[in-house]
């Protein structure tokens, strides 16, 4: 999954026929003072400036601004431009037109085993958050349309009357097709509103979850992909997720700041119950890393140079269950690396390394661990004949 | 008894090269087991009508590829089964075009990052036709004793190990390849083994979830409790849950579930497969699966590390009631053929090398010249010369030795677009002929008359001075034994005509003050020579032989100074024609002599 942030949302709404307000992504105030010398709409109507980041609860933070003129929404972006929140730094400001309407409704579109699911309510915004059960569903089978009736139905259950039934029958209908092309994973408008000026339904937010594995299709998804983390990617992050794009298989890497038990584990499988036996014994981690694939080796060096370099830690997990097709002996030669370089960089003093690993060429690889006592690391091997976990215990038997 | 796959199960492979590997490693499970290779064709358009190699023991099977699943299944009619390696960009095409084929019954999918909506739509078609479709990102299915369906079950060692030549007692099902092994591994340690083993995939909606196959492995009588791996993240364990609580199943149920991690996390870091994300109201998470499955009455372990000892306690049972026997193990298994390394490296063979090299070296990370690491050679100051030598000669030459080498190679780079060599190769290069090949018709013309008396002038000048001869004596004894003297005598330069190169060479080296009998010797035959016929001077190949001679280089190496410097005049001939753009060229009848018989009738054939 991953999230799009609300401009490009709407620039997808907008393509499949949905009424969006006006709307301009900025990066700095000179830039929207530009943008409002070329169009009317900035000029003459209210406005509304949000930054455009993957942030939760913009709205206590300050970073909402509503009922602006132009000047004013210039003086918010100047306001909000470089603010810091957590690890994000505020780089852009989306100023829309301020839509005036009386009543807010709600629609959604997710994906579901069989196919997808359309939500709608006739309340928005935070009323229909507290009032789940008001939200009615249409269930539709992968592969098919949903029929109109059937949309005017369910809208007329979730308590729609008059004209508005089939206009919201329509806009759900859109939406559903701006989900099926756009290979999305999940649609949510809310508030759909009804523009007193033309009584035409409008979107005024868009949450936009879309499957990057469908990005092959989609020459148009020129944007970027927000952090899925409630946080910016860190360098690391970025690094690794750099290399896990270009190579066969992949690398991955989360820092986690303040634990101290350090993992690099093989498979994204395994990982997650590595992960699961350290916070079980009350451990702290202090990333999240998982490679699998037989990814080359300095992929994998490369990973154990991030996985070293964390602070404060005091156990490296180096797990793995029995491989299928990747090479112990190849990956591990790059972890052997990635361990020696720490070590000259001065790191690594005073961590405890636990291997425990099997597959292809296992032999070779566990021995290749073992050889590193002698170098003076502080490293315990394990094989397949210690189950997956216990070096988990192990490690912080100590706690 | 098995699931899915058995011994009947025979399968196109829809892939490239990853296909040819799973094919390999299926190929040694077959070998295993003593079954004949289930692969019997590959589908891959780009290589349609050719065939791939699949090693099984110690000898070769060839499997068929085919552009089409339809082809495929019309020459091989057994196959009921289809495994697709197609990249995720094609995956639903291919896999639709599987599941469309009335031979086949069952599809497994090994690629990852296929689209949501493309897999849901191939479960969905697969549904309707009452076909099994496995997968996305499926490492593959295997039935202990019986067949493998791509890479699970790793090495063959681990296949050995993990006692996947028969048939044990407990299903597995997995949504991570690389714990399926690790669950195999432990039912075989803490049980008596498998029966069958599916990766269903780790995406969110995988084309069969875990209830398909509990109701299988509840029909299959040999099966006598189920393992499932879960995850986090979408209700598939929930619905597995479901199902086993509904009614009284045959099977015991035991589930454990990865992501009781996320608990402790900062809100809204996810990690894991793509299928691993909780729901947006918190549904699907690993407690609440872990919750389910326990209501429902499986045997849920705290954590993975319990879960050996769970699988224990229920075999146990079963041993108790009578429902399973303890196996007795086969005394012999087959020995995987090892290849002539492995061999070589488990000092069970000796071979005897094809080659022999004395002078380079490029299995580390560089190239070694007669053991000096190329970088270090550079890094050192040395040069071209010095490289020469240590291939040519295996010496490290010193830097005055060098340099006359670059001097040589200087004044031999070219001699215009007129000799044979330079005129072959632009002759060929105007015939659009390309460099290698072009250089080499110059480098053919290198000859006895032609750039190629080197080696020869520096054999005979060399074996008059080891002999102490006179000049007199080598003239006389050149006349009787071998005919005009090598590196003798020029076509148009002469000794008021000198050779500036020959000169200039000559005073060099005589510059240095170093000994050089060849050369002083070879002088002296000019003297002689020159007096009797102008021409007769010591030409460059003379001169080039006698100075290399006397710096040590071996007889047999002296061609290769010309050859190596006009190399670089040849190529230099092969660009220019080409940056110009030359056109064909041919002779002109006037610059033939047309020394012909007058046209004639030809005579009736006899």
């Amino acid at each position: 999954m991953a999230k799009v942030l609300e401009g490009p949302g709407m620039g997808l709404m907008k393509k499949w026929g949905i009424h969006v307000p006006n709307y301009v992504v900025v990066t700095s105030a000179e830039e929207l003072d530009k943008l409002g010398q070329a169009n009317d709409w900035l000029k003459q109507g209210k406005l509304v400036a949000k930054a455009h980041e993957a942030l939760g609860s913009r709205f206590k933070l300050g970073l909402v601004k509503v009922g602006l003129d132009l000047q004013g929404a210039i003086a918010a972006v100047k306001e909000m431009i470089g603010r810091q929140v957590g690890s994000i730094t505020v780089s852009q400001v989306i100023i829309s037109e301020m839509v005036s309407h009386t009543e807010e409704y709600y629609c959604a579109v997710k994906s579901v085993r069989e196919g997808s699911e359309i939500l709608v309510a006739n309340c928005g915004g935070v009323e229909v958050e507290s009032n789940w059960d008001r939200v009615k569903r249409l269930l539709v089978e992968i592969g098919q349309q949903p029929a109109h009736e059937e949309l005017e139905r369910v809208v007329k259950d979730a308590g729609f009357t008059g004209p508005l039934i089939k206009k919201m029958a329509d806009f759900a209908a859109k939406l559903f097709t701006c989900f099926d092309n756009e290979d999305a994973q999940y649609l949510e408008v809310n508030p759909v509103v009804m523009r007193e000026s033309d009584g035409e339904l409008v979107a005024l937010d868009a949450v936009t979850l879309l499957d990057a594995d469908a990005k092959f299709r989609h020459p148009d998804w020129n944007f970027q992909f927000a952090a899925e983390f409630g946080r910016a990617y860190t360098k690391n992050e970025l690094e690794i997720m750099a290399i896990d794009s270009k190579i066969k298989g992949s690398v991955k890497f989360i820092e986690i700041p303040g634990g101290d038990t350090a993992m690099l584990p093989a498979g994204g499988g395994a990982s997650v119950y590595y992960s699961d036996a350290v916070v079980a014994l009350g451990g702290k981690l202090a990333n999240y890393a998982e490679y699998s694939g037989d990814p080359p080796d300095w992929a994998v060096e490369a990973l154990t140079e991030k996985v070293c370099s964390l602070p404060g830690i005091k156990n490296i997990i180096v797990g793995g269950a029995i491989a299928n097709f990747t090479d112990v002996k190849k990956t591990f030669g790059g972890i052997i690396n990635g361990f020696r370089k720490a070590k000259a960089d001065g790191k690594l003093k005073g961590v405890k390394i636990w291997v425990r690993r099997g597959g292809p060429r296992e032999k070779e690889g566990l021995e290749a661990m073992r050889a590193l006592k002698e170098e003076g690391f502080d490293i315990e091997v394990f094989d397949r004949y210690t189950p997956l976990t216990d070096i988990v215990d192990k490690a912080l038997a100590g706690k | 008894m098995s699931i899915l796959a058995n011994k009947e199960t025979r399968v196109v492979i829809q892939g490239g090269p990853a296909g040819v590997n799973a094919a390999r490693r299926m190929a040694e499970f077959c070998y295993l087991i003593k079954q004949p290779l289930n692969v019997e064709a590959f589908v891959y358009p780009p290589e349609a009508g050719k065939t791939n190699e699949i090693p099984y023991g110690s000898g070769l099977i060839t499997v068929p590829v085919y552009a089409t699943v339809a082809e495929a299944t019309k020459h091989h009619p057994a196959i009921n089964t289809s495994l697709v390696y197609i990249g995720a960009d094609r995956a639903m095409k291919a896999g639709m075009e599987a599941l469309d084929d009335p031979h086949i019954k069952l599809v497994s999918m090994i690629t990852e990052g296929v689209p949501e909506k493309d897999a849901k739509l191939l479960g969905a078609h697969a549904r309707k036709l009452g076909k099994i479709f496995n997968g996305p990102s499926s490492i593959g299915i295997i039935s202990a004793g019986a067949c493998r369906l791509g890479v699970i079950g790793g090495a063959y060692d681990n296949l050995v190990l993990s006692k996947l030549y028969r048939e044990g007692s407990f299903g597995v099902i997995t949504k991570s390849g690389g714990l399926s092994n690790e669950i195999i591994w432990i039912c075989s340690q803490f049980a008596d083994g498998i029966t069958t083993a599916i990766g269903i995939g780790g995406d969110t909606y995988p084309g069969t979830d875990y209830v398909t196959y509990l109701e299988m492995f509840e029909q299959d009588p040999q099966t006598k409790a189920v393992v499932i791996v879960g995850e986090m993240g979408g209700d598939l364990e929930e619905r597995a849950a479901e199902w086993y609580g509904a009614q009284k199943r045959r099977i015991k149920l035991i589930g454990i579930v990865s992501g009781f991690c996320q608990e402790s996390l900062p809100k809204g870091m996810k990690f894991g497969h793509a299928g691993a994300k909780e729901g947006m109201k918190g549904e699907g998470s690993a407690r609440s699966k872990s919750e389910a499955l326990k209501r429902a009455g499986a045997i849920v372990p705290p954590t993975f590390g319990a879960l050996g000892p769970a699988i224990k306690e229920v075999y146990q049972e079963l041993l108790k009631s009578g429902q399973v026997k303890e196996i007795v193990e086969p005394t012999s298994l087959p020995k995987l053929p090892k290849t002539v390394e492995e061999a070589m490296k488990a000092d069970e063979v000796i071979v005897t090398p094809l080659i022999r090299t004395t002078i380079s070296d490029d299995r580390g990370d560089e190239p070694y010249y007669d053991g000096y690491p190329a970088s270090e050679l550079i890094n050192k100051g040395y040069d071209i010369p010095h490289v020469i030598g240590l291939l040519w000669d295996k010496r490290l030459i010193s830097k005055q030795e060098a340099e006359i080498i670059r001097r040589i190679i200087m004044l031999s780079a070219d001699h215009g677009p007129c000799v044979s060599g330079a005129y072959a190769t632009i002759l060929a290069a105007c015939a659009g002929i390309g460099m290698a090949q072009a250089v080499a018709a110059g480098l053919i013309m290198i000859g006895p008359r032609f750039g190629g008396a080197v080696t020869d002038a520096g054999r005979w000048f060399k074996y008059a001075v080891d002999n102490k001869m006179s000049v007199d004596e080598f003239l006389a004894y050149m006349k009787k034994n071998v005919g005009p003297v090598p590196g003798i005598g020029h076509r148009v330069k002469s000794l008021r005509n000198p050779d500036k190169r020959v000169k200039e060479l000559v005073a060099y080296v005589k510059s240095l003050n170093i000994k050089t009998p060849c050369l002083d010797f070879a002088l002296q035959v000019e003297q002689v020579t020159a007096a009797k016929k102008e021409n007769l001077i010591l030409n460059v190949d003379g001169t080039m032989a006698a100075i290399l001679v006397d710096l040590g280089f071996p007889v047999d190496s002296l061609n290769g100074f010309f050859i190596l410097a006009r190399t670089i005049g040849l190529i230099g001939h092969w660009v220019d024609q080409k940056r110009q753009d030359s056109r064909l060229i041919r002779l002109f009848d006037y610059l033939v002599n047309y020394a012909v018989p007058k046209r004639r009738e030809v005579p009736p054939l006899r």
